[in-house]
């Protein structure tokens, strides 16, 4: 097994380990800062329906996520929802490739398993670049967003390029990919917290709070009937 | 150097940052600009093209405040992140015409975001605050200072209601013919305190009779309050916390001043929402007597027994427009359709319905602010299209200011339907026993009036139909064959002196005829035996062995005695037959 390099060896470990203890205190700071907040108390009575409560509506909210039947907007769109699956399998993945090359390299060593995870990252590189034409060319979405919208989607996807290029996992064939992707790990490590990527921090709170209020109303879960039904 | 800020600019800020709860901050923090809820506006769909009307542009106007102002990154570079203060009253102009005129608080947007992102609700905060600083329209200041002033949102003064009340009472009295029908007012331990709209008691007041009749007939011990009666809340539209809890605890303090067991709230959507959902929140009261809305309380007399309805009488095809409040905000969509398909014959849905319906676009205090209602007509050219789409004859709501946007779009996109609220259709279906006989006596029978003067033709099929009846007429005996032949009626009346052949005749002919036989006739003629001496009914029946007529009344009639006559005729004749 090669060697890597003492930069790269710093680049896959101590510097991953500062960027994610970095992260995580900006992010205990933040959820500190969410919670300084009061929340509104809801005093009405239950809605009275037994299949309707403040608890299941909040869980109902939680899981929409993974209920693309749940709302129209996603319901009518299937393509649109399933780039969003395939973006965020690549960041995951991606994530979690930085801890398995530098402390568990042989569960990915695998031509199978190099395979598998560069077509993730590919996949989620394409809904990227489609995601940023999006962004630039249909002017509601232009209209709407900020030099972060950009920023944090152009880093995602050169981000993924190399997590593309470094999943081979092979040094000696050369480092560049391998200390791009690290350096850039690092880098989208520490301006997560301040970007509009740390949306996932939000979602668990504002989806609970609203699945909440709406369960304890009798709105979640939501009854349709679809035309023909 | 950042430009010097205006009173009213710094105001809105100091109280933008004391405003924020957690479900709010979230809400700001949390959108990731997706674009996911573009489409799902009613604006939006009928402005294309135009993204200053989509959801989240609409947002970022108050979301630029919080990314200045509170945002971590925000506050260090703001227009990194999309964040900028406001600094004159031109800019608070700007964002009044946006969070009053281009959104109606439907809630559609916050039911189809991923990140659970509530806009609706920080819609509303931006309204109050600009309402803190007098920014607003000049209809929901109006109707604000009302509901402050006078205690109700249309002005309506308390002699006035009460006069209203007296005036309902005393119609369902006549109308029922039942001097025990009472409007009880301000009556104390009830089961049942009644709030209304106050639409209801300026505009409308029929609905409050019709609630009245339900209440009657379903034998519920059931009050009105003399104060407090308005369950309608301005706060809810123009983001006043302070008014809602003023206007909330003035109806709680109703209830529980008479010491009613239940407040039952008559249909509105935002009504229902502040009463029973955000009230108490405002007020902070947590209260001991339920609340329910009219709808619940139709449905449960008509489960339990306690009235019976007879859905022929709504015979007309029938959809429902879910109001946003109820549907999005309190989830209320099923009752109204259980209710709907007990009282009417042909219900049909709408798509899409219940929390994915469209807004009516009257919502959000819409109809209070005139100067955007051009741009709440083109809005709402997608519920005319939902509308059309269900071949409906009428669309039924549970709520007045549903009522008023859907008259107002149904006007003006030229559609063949009536708006009404179930409590109308409730009501329209009530069977009481008196009703049929002494309110509509000849209802369900079909009647042919023969006469040669027009005049009389039209009088009396007015007075027929006016009774219930269904009436065709003809002018001649001939005529009067052939309608006969078509379908037989349940009575004929028939004038003597016919043209051609003469009402004798035809008489001879039909009690001849075995098929028309039984027909009951009420002879309805005005000839003088000097004017056709040739005519002598009485002496022509005995000559010809014919049965006598059911009745016989002599022109002018006597109104009373005609419709007696008629109806016990066709009673006996139900009952021979």
């Amino acid at each position: 097994m090669h060697e890597p390099s003492p930069f790269l060896d710093f680049a896959q470990d101590k510097l991953q380990i500062g960027a994610l203890l970095f992260m995580a205190l900006v992010y205990s700071l933040k959820i500190r800062w969410i919670l300084k907040f009061p929340a509104g108390r809801d005093r009405q009575a239950p809605s009275g329906n037994p299949e309707k409560n403040a608890s299941r509506g909040a869980w109902y909210s939680l899981l929409n996520i993974a209920m693309p039947w749940a709302m129209p907007s996603t319901r009518n769109r299937p393509l649109f929802y399933a780039q969003f699956v395939a973006f965020h399998l690549g960041v995951a993945a991606s994530i979690l490739m930085s801890f398995l090359i530098p402390y568990a390299p042989r569960t990915i060593a695998s031509a199978p398993a190099v395979l598998a995870l560069q077509v993730v990252f590919a996949m989620a590189c394409i809904v990227g670049i489609l995601r940023l034409y999006r962004r630039i060319a249909d002017p509601y979405i232009r209209a709407i967003s900020s030099p972060d919208d950009y920023f944090s989607l152009a880093l995602l996807i050169v981000w993924l390029g190399f997590s593309f290029l470094a999943a081979p996992n092979r040094p000696a064939e050369g480092e560049r990919a391998l200390i791009a992707y690290f350096l850039l790990t690092a880098f989208f490590l520490v301006y997560v917290p301040f970007s509009k990527i740390s949306h996932y921090l939000y979602y668990p709170f504002a989806r609970w709070y609203l699945g909440k209020t709406l369960g304890h109303r009798g709105v979640y879960p939501v009854q349709r009937q679809e035309a023909g039904a | 150097m950042p430009p010097a800020r205006s009173y009213k600019a710094q105001k809105v800020i100091d109280r933008f940052q004391q405003k924020l709860n957690r479900q709010a901050m979230l809400s700001l923090a949390a959108c990731v600009h997706c674009g996911l809820c573009t489409d799902q506006c009613h604006y939006v769909l009928a402005n294309p093209g135009d993204p200053t009307y989509a959801p989240a542009y609409k947002a970022d106007r108050l979301r630029k405040l919080f990314k200045a102002h509170v945002d971590w990154t925000g506050r260090l570079i703001p227009r990194w992140v999309g964040g900028r203060s406001v600094y004159s009253d031109e800019e608070l102009e700007e964002l009044k015409d946006v969070v009053f005129g281009k959104c109606t608080n439907c809630r559609r947007c916050s039911l189809n975001c991923p990140m659970g992102v509530d806009m609706a609700s920080f819609n509303r905060l931006a309204r109050g605050l600009l309402v803190h600083v007098g920014v607003m329209p000049e209809g929901v200041a109006v109707v604000a200072k009302d509901q402050w002033e006078i205690g109700n949102q249309m002005g309506v003064l308390k002699e006035d209601y009460l006069e209203t009340l007296q005036w309902m009472e005393e119609e369902l009295q006549s109308e029922y013919n039942d001097p025990s029908i009472r409007i009880p007012v301000d009556k104390r331990d009830a089961e049942i305190v009644y709030a209304i709209n106050p639409r209801e008691a300026k505009y409308d007041p029929r609905t409050i009779g019709e609630a009245a009749a339900i209440f009657h007939f379903a034998g519920e011990n059931w009050t009105m309050a003399s104060e407090g009666w308005d369950m309608t809340n301005f706060g809810l539209f123009n983001g006043d916390d302070e008014l809602g809890a003023a206007c909330a605890a003035r109806v709680y303090d109703a209830v529980e001043g008479l010491r009613g067991r239940k407040l039952v709230v008559s249909e509105c959507g935002h009504g229902y929402r502040s009463t029973r959902c955000e009230g108490p929140n405002w007020a902070r009261r947590d209260l001991k007597f339920e609340m329910e809305s009219s709808v619940v309380t139709m449905l449960r007399y008509i489960k339990e027994g306690r009235i019976a309805v007879d859905k022929t009488r709504n015979p007309l095809p029938a959809t429902y427009h879910d109001s946003c409040n109820n549907a999005r905000s309190c989830g209320m969509t099923e009752e109204p359709r259980e209710l709907l398909r007990l009282v009417t014959t042909d219900f049909r849905e709408m798509y899409p319905n219940r929390a994915e319906n469209f807004c009516c676009t009257g919502g959000g205090g819409a109809m209070s602010m005139s100067e955007y209602a051009p741009r709440r007509l083109k809005s709402a050219k997608v519920k005319a299209d939902q509308l059309r789409a269900t071949g409906a004859k009428v669309v039924v709501t549970s709520c007045h200011n549903c009522v008023d946007g859907l008259f107002d779009l149904i006007r003006h996109y030229k559609l063949d339907m009536q708006v009404k609220l179930l409590v109308s259709l409730v009501a329209n279906a009530l069977t009481p026993p008196e009703r049929r006989i002494k309110r509509r006596p000849l209802e369900g029978f079909r009647i042919l009036v023969i006469d040669d003067e027009p005049d009389v033709r039209i009088y009396l099929s007015k007075l027929f139909e006016e009774n219930g009846c269904a009436v065709t007429d003809a002018p001649d005996a001939n005529q009067a064959m052939r309608a006969i032949r078509a379908q037989p009626p349940d009575l004929i009346t028939l004038d003597l002196v016919l043209p051609k052949k003469t009402g004798e005749k035809l008489y001879w002919e039909l009690k001849k005829d075995e098929r028309f036989a039984r027909i009951p006739i009420v002879v309805v003629s005005g000839y003088a035996a000097i004017d056709h001496p040739k005519i002598d009914f009485h002496k022509f029946i005995a000559e010809k062995a014919l049965p006598p007529p059911e009745g016989f009344l002599e022109k002018p009639v006597d109104v009373e005695k005609l419709i007696e006559t008629v109806h016990q005729s066709l009673l006996e004749s139900r009952f021979s037959g």
